[in-house]
């Protein structure tokens, strides 16, 4: 079972002059729920369309199942696709849409009338066989189309950004639902998008795109948790990166104030970066902290304050607090020890490029 | 109150003035197809209802074969530019944005280049390969003009197409042929029909390059149309155009029926909904229309393969003759007796002017074995070496012909070696006797009477430059053929001053006119007189109509029989203008073309009512000072005109 079902071996693709995937390798288990995440331009889309067969690599093999698939044309493989746009067949109904795939491959009729029925059940919609796709809502349509992929019993579903185009209540239900279905069906999804929220809300894997490189593979907590570099940590919800200097292992200088932290392995007077999340920094009465500062931004979210706080050397520390700290008070910045990430400052010009450019 | 009374006021007046829109566009159609159920060949008399001339339409069979092969070019071109617009247009949408705009202009020129262009470009390509004119030459031609529209009509259905569809269909394991047909295609076939029948519409219509691309014995309904101008169009064109134009009309229609646009649905993706497909019952109905467009094309494709075949049939005899000559001068029984009779299998085809038929002889695009030109028009192409010498041998029939007719032709064929007169006539004055008693002038009987102040709005001139100069030239008893400066300076001022008193200056309609009664005299070619004093007689008019040859002589005009010096089948043509001078033959066709023969025998066949009928077979001494007219050469032709242009302009 642990087995890859996708490995993507040293993968490269150009169009014209933009290099856009440079040596990707990347193996998905069977059974998983990887997303890939990045901004647009990234390469998550063209890594996609790679494995669905719509696009061939410069360099590098698809190795799907053990077997080399890299030349093979995408009505040769035995995986479908969900299409951003839907892409169902306007002049079908939603039976024929369904039953596309099936009727290429010969299946009989009671087979396939069957599957429909099993189909429609499964993403809500029964009797909706004789609809036209267009009088369906986008949401509807995005399920047809769900639907339409998974009566072929694909081993592996492609997923590029299916509810890009949805409205946010729409968008959060299809989330459950599509893991509900992952579940239900014991299928890999690789899934595309550039919504961090979508992407921790559903994987099992999250793997971080930028400028055709990946950036960090885990799940989802220790993305969050412990981004490995500045843009990983800035595209991944909100965070303060701010320049500190490893004094030693578990201590480190920030603005000329000491935290202690629980990272190791620096060595001593080290320039590093530090990520602290805003939920992370706790705001007390002046000396009782570590580092003062005055309140200049306040903006009430729901869940939450909003606050900037200028500390003296002019940086502004973004900070979501359930308390008030009205604009213009001074107060000091506490931040608990294991809530301190401590990076690496890129080495060279290029994991420079790779990195903060976003 | 006010108010109400302005609104319907301003309700009024855009009425008025959309009516008043319609009736300038459609008029004119209307009045071909009221004409087209008038007994009388009339343009200004009803003469009663009628459904003849649709029943001539549908028995003459150069109509019935022109209408097969115009609706055959017009299906298999409109189809096989759908073919290859649809694949261009796909090759064109996947191309990058640059080459895309480079490629859709190219491909756009030929729609906005001028027909004429076209068709003369066309022509050009077809002979510099060697490729002879005919049917395919035609199709061939359509097809080419025909791509660009089709292209024009699926790229932007292309562009709606989202290629994802295609991709989807990809992903759930259709081959690329299948998803196309599967997915892409139903998506564009809307606009693939409506490139087909806007094709088809345009083939339908074209004149120009058919005309130019045609080969011998091909007509569509255009070039046959067309053919047919010179001896007045007959109202079974009134009747053929009338269908021709309801057709295009229902086609027109068929192809901007578009059943109406679902409305958005809220939440759904704008770049989704920009897919028009219908869907529903309005789908159900669209996919009839289309299926039955299909079916349609299949057919004509059936058809058109079987009549290529038998085609080739036939054509497969090499006993062949090709004859040029002009629309409507002959009786069609003729060519099927000569037919049976000889064995010989005629391609027959017709000419409008001696000036449309000269550059096809010259160029060899079609080669033709006997050709019919006037006087004139002989002359100049013996001069240019155009024409054979006849093999009288081949020819006993030539006795048939009245001397003073081999007499007459020496003045363009000196030595009578290289014409068979065919036809003859005159040019003279055809006078309303009740409208000059009315107005108190005598008969007239000299070209000078036509300036007779009396006549102020009453006169008609025939409106081109010989028969004009022609009129004054005689009347100052110069040479209708002079090329003296000083005569032609004092006739062109004579014809100025006879200006102010011509009602107009037309050419056939001096027919019309005047069984109209609206002229009281006009200039006319005696070669319709019988059928002006027969419909006279018809239409019971209380004014009679007589013809008269003025004492200072006319132009005589004669068209006579001629082969062309790359003729292929020099003995076929000798044969057949042997045919055409037997006595029972000429007298087949003077029944039908009504021009006089030159044919003593079968003068001789003829009621003594006609012999005597002196409008159409005037006395030959009255003849005594009548010229035929000469071909001047290219010089003295400018010279005409720029004169003729003088006056015109004044």
């Amino acid at each position: 079972m642990n087995q890859p079902l996708i490995d993507l071996q040293h993968i490269s693709k150009h169009y014209d002059n933009t290099m856009v995937l440079d040596d990707l390798s990347l193996t998905v288990k069977e059974n998983s729920f990887v997303t890939l995440l990045g901004p647009s331009g990234c390469g998550k889309t063209t890594t996609l369309r790679i494995i669905g067969g719509f696009e061939t690599p410069d360099t590098g093999k698809v190795i799907f199942n053990g077997t080399d698939i890299t030349s093979l044309p995408p009505n040769k493989r035995s995986l479908n696709t969900v299409f951003q746009k839907y892409a169902l067949f306007t002049h079908m109904t939603i039976a024929e849409n369904i039953a596309f795939g099936l009727k290429i491959k010969n299946k009989p009729k009671a087979y396939i009338d069957d599957k429909i029925k099993y189909a429609l059940k499964l993403v809500n919609l029964d009797g909706y066989e004789h609809r036209s796709v267009e009088s369906l809502s986008g949401g509807q349509q995005q399920r047809i189309a769900i639907a339409r992929a998974i009566v072929n019993e694909p081993r592996l579903l492609l997923l590029d950004e299916p509810l890009g185009a949805l409205d946010l209540k729409l968008r959060q239900d299809m989330q459950y639902e599509l893991i509900r279905l992952k579940n239900e069906l014991g299928i890999t999804f690789i899934y595309v998008t550039h919504d961090q929220e979508e992407a921790l809300t559903m994987s099992d894997t999250i793997v971080v795109m930028n400028q055709g490189y990946i950036q960090q593979m885990g799940s989802p907590e220790s993305i969050y948790n412990e981004p490995e570099n500045a843009f990983v940590a800035d595209f991944i919800g909100d965070s303060n990166i701010v320049p500190g200097i490893m004094l030693r292992d578990e201590l480190v200088e920030i603005f000329g104030a000491k935290f202690t932290c629980v990272d190791k392995g620096f060595g001593t007077n080290r320039p590093v970066d530090v990520v602290i999340r805003p939920e992370d920094i706790d705001l007390v009465e002046p000396g009782q902290g570590i580092l003062g500062g005055t309140v200049t931004h306040l903006i009430f979210k729901g869940v939450h304050y909003e606050m900037e706080v200028t500390t003296p050397d002019g940086y502004e520390w973004l900070v979501h607090s359930t308390d008030l700290f009205p604009v213009g008070k001074k107060v000091d910045i506490r931040v608990d020890p294991f809530d301190i990430q401590i990076m690496n400052k890129p080495a060279s010009e290029d994991e420079e490029a790779i990195g903060v450019n976003e | 109150m006010m108010k109400q009374t302005q609104k319907s006021l301003k309700q009024f007046v855009s009425n008025f003035y959309l009516v008043l829109i319609l009736i300038f566009l459609y008029a004119p159609i209307m009045t071909m197809m009221v004409l087209s159920f008038n007994t009388s060949k009339s343009r200004t008399q009803w003469g009663g209802f009628t459904l003849n001339w649709y029943r001539q339409m549908l028995s003459d069979p150069n109509i019935v074969s022109a209408l097969y092969n115009t609706l055959l070019i017009a299906f298999i071109s409109a189809f096989a530019a759908c073919i290859i617009g649809t694949a261009a247009a796909i090759a064109i949408e996947s191309m990058k944005p640059v080459s895309r705009t480079v490629i859709l202009g190219i491909t756009n020129i030929p729609m906005l280049n001028a027909d004429i262009v076209t068709g003369i470009s066309l022509m050009l390509a077809f002979i510099a390969f060697g490729i002879s004119l005919g049917f395919k030459t035609i199709l061939i031609s359509h097809i080419t003009f025909n791509i660009p529209y089709v292209i024009l009509s699926v790229m932007p259905k292309l562009k709606q197409t989202s290629k994802s569809t295609y991709e989807a269909a990809l992903d759930l394991g259709a081959s690329p042929v299948y998803a196309f047909f599967k997915v892409v295609f139903p998506d564009i076939m809307p606009g693939v029909l409506s490139g087909f029948l806007l094709a088809f519409t345009m083939s339908l219509d074209d004149f120009i390059i058919t005309h130019f691309t045609r080969g011998a014995g091909i007509n569509t309904l255009s070039t046959l149309i067309y053919s047919q101008v010179r001896r007045g169009i007959q109202p079974s064109m009134y009747a053929l155009s009338s269908v021709i134009f309801l057709a295009v009309l229902i086609l027109l229609l068929i192809t901007n029926y578009k059943p109406k646009e679902r409305k958005q649905i809220p939440g759904m993706a704008p770049s989704n909904s920009a897919s028009s497909a219908p869907s529903g019952p309005e789908r159900n109905r669209f996919d009839q229309i289309q299926k039955g467009a299909m079916a349609a094309a299949a057919v004509a494709i059936v058809l058109s393969v079987g009549f290529i075949t038998i085609k080739k049939y036939t054509a497969a005899d090499s006993n062949e003759l090709y004859v040029y000559n002009w629309g409507e001068y002959i009786d069609e029984e003729v060519v099927s007796m000569f037919e049976e009779e000889t064995g010989i299998h005629v391609t027959y085809d017709m000419f409008e002017t001696n000036e449309e038929m000269y550059p096809v002889i010259e160029a060899g695009a079609v080669m033709y074995d006997v050709v019919c030109p006037s006087d004139y028009m002989i002359q100049k192409m013996m001069e240019n070496n155009l024409l054979a010498e006849i093999n009288f041998d081949n020819i006993p029939n030539i006795s048939q012909i009245n001397p003073v007719y081999m007499e007459m032709s020496k003045s363009f064929d000196p030595q009578n070696r290289y014409s068979v007169p065919y036809c003859w006539g005159t040019v003279g004055i055809l006078y309303n006797t009740k409208r000059l008693a009315e107005l108190g002038v005598a008969a007239p009987e000299s070209w000078n009477d036509l300036w007779d102040p009396a006549l102020s709005g009453e006169i008609l001139m025939q409106d081109s430059v010989r028969d004009a100069f022609m009129v004054a030239l005689k009347g100052l008893n110069y040479s209708m053929n002079t090329t003296e400066l000083s005569q032609l300076q004092e006739a062109k001022q004579l014809l100025i001053d006879q200006k102010p008193l011509v009602q107009a200056y037309v050419i056939d309609q001096v027919r019309d006119k005047m069984i109209g009664g609206e002229a009281a005299v006009g200039v006319i070619y005696s070669g319709e007189m019988l059928y002006i004093q027969e419909e006279a007689e018809t239409l019971g008019l209380d004014y009679q109509l007589e013809y008269v040859i003025p004492k200072e002589g006319t132009n005589l005009w004669l068209d006579s029989w001629v082969i062309p010096s790359n003729a292929a089948n020099k003995e076929n043509a000798e044969k057949w203008i042997n045919f055409l001078c037997r006595p029972e033959i000429a007298l087949r066709n003077f029944e039908y073309i009504t021009y006089p023969t030159p044919n003593q025998g079968a003068f001789e066949l003829l009621e003594p009512e006609i012999q005597e009928n002196k409008a159409v077979f005037p006395d030959i001494q009255s003849l005594e000072n009548s010229e035929v007219y000469r071909y001047l050469g290219e010089e003295d032709d400018a010279v005409y005109n720029s004169l003729w242009k003088e006056v015109k302009s004044r």
